[in-house]
């Protein structure tokens, strides 16, 4: 999986040649095989210099405070979205709907390396959500929809089909 | 169409049950449609209506770029959720929109219209976007599955018939003869395209004309690159 989507990413910064990576371990973590003998490990890590080899620092942040943003959403992701329990889902989209309540992106106005990295992550959980559920969580399934269609950043995951009428329309505010 | 009196409370809140679940005004980029219904309104929106808010506050941002984003700048009417009568000063959008009442009976086939108009303005601004980088040519790699009507067709020839196929963008490949069945092969063979000049409707109606060895064509796989 985190092949696949270091692919994508690669894809989505523009990077012509693509790089070769190997997994270590049982949770297969990535690994880039470079210069270093022991190769860079970790998925942040490794989307982290993508974006410097890109030579798009603008998606790690414009400013230390976004900077800061980028890299705590990189970090939940790691730590606790992948490998996270049913009863932890809820969590999650809970605190992700109220954070995305006044904000378009996840960090500042523009799109960041935490988008795409959030995108592929709860993939598997937003393409499972009912429609009710999808609705609960409107935020979190606005900035989903706008995300997955972001020229370059949809690749190698289906499209999450988001209906415009809303259903049931009371159960928020 | 259009949001109602945008100076008005009530049109503000109208505008902030549209964009509950939409980023912008129009499409999944910022366009000239959020500058329109940006410079309508008479100041940020109250921190209750909180998706109001968010989308004012991010449409700010783009300030110094409001002349560069993409599309065209439309009457107020013509933004917003179906079925809402529109009281923009527009004479013509008034009496187009006489009729919204009566449409609410029919509101899927408003829906149609305003979601194929959507697309359209997202079509648009991705383009536009596209066209900045103009060296990109996009290619797809497509396997498509040949199948013979029987196991007596003679499956070289069919090879060589689809092969004969030449059009500007497509570019032959590999293939192989994939068993299917009761003796039965089917051709698997892959191509490139560039996606502008060929696409796979084309392809299979110039495949099925040969009708003596080809009974019909799939799409086994499509790829971009």
């Amino acid at each position: 999986m985190a092949l696949r989507e270091l692919s994508s990413l690669e894809k989505f910064l523009g990077l012509k040649k693509p790089n070769k990576y190997s997994t270590q371990g049982d949770r297969k973590v990535p690994v880039l095989q470079s210069n270093s003998a022991a190769g860079l490990v970790g998925l942040v890590t490794i989307a982290t210099h993508l974006a410097q080899e890109a030579k798009r620092p603008d998606l790690l942040g414009k400013n230390a405070e976004e900077r800061a943003v980028v890299q705590q959403w990189l970090e939940y992701r790691v730590a606790r979205l992948d490998g996270c329990t049913k009863e932890d889902i809820k969590i999650i989209l809970k605190d992700l709907n109220t954070y995305l309540e006044d904000k378009v992106y996840l960090a500042g106005n523009h799109i960041s390396l935490a988008d795409p990295l959030l995108y592929y992550g709860l993939h598997h959980i937003i393409v499972e959500l009912a429609v009710q559920e999808k609705e609960k969580y409107l935020n979190v399934t606005r900035w989903f929809d706008h995300v997955q269609h972001y020229p370059g950043v949809r690749h190698h995951l289906p499209p999450v089909v988001v209906l415009r009428n809303r259903v049931y329309t009371s159960g928020h505010h | 169409m259009g949001f109602g009196d945008l100076k008005s409370p009530s049109g503000v809140k109208v505008l902030n049950d549209f964009l509950a679940d939409r980023s912008y005004i129009e499409g999944y980029v910022p366009s000239q449609a959020d500058v329109a219904v940006f410079d309508a309104l008479s100041g940020a929106p109250s921190a209750d209506l909180c998706h109001a808010l968010r989308w004012y506050n991010h449409i700010k941002s783009y300030q110094k770029e409001k002349g560069s984003l993409p599309g065209v700048k439309k009457a107020l009417g013509q933004y917003g959720p179906a079925g809402v009568e529109d009281t923009t000063s527009a004479g013509g959008d008034a009496a187009a929109d006489e009729d919204d009442d009566d449409m609410d009976l029919f509101g899927s086939d408003e829906e149609d219209e305003e979601t194929a108009r959507i697309k359209e303005e997202r079509l648009a601004a991705y383009n536009a976007k596209k066209s900045k980088k103009p060296a990109l040519i996009a290619k797809s790699s497509i396997l498509l599955d040949v199948k013979p009507w029987d196991d007596e067709t003679d499956m070289a020839k069919l090879e060589e018939c689809v092969r004969t196929i030449q059009m500007d963008g497509l570019l032959w490949g590999q293939s192989k003869l994939v068993p299917v069945g009761y003796g039965i092969k089917k051709l698997q063979i892959a191509c490139v395209v560039e996606d502008d000049k060929v696409g796979t409707d084309i392809l299979e109606e110039q495949i099925t004309a040969f009708e003596d060895f080809v009974q019909s064509v799939d799409v086994a796989a499509f790829n971009k690159i």
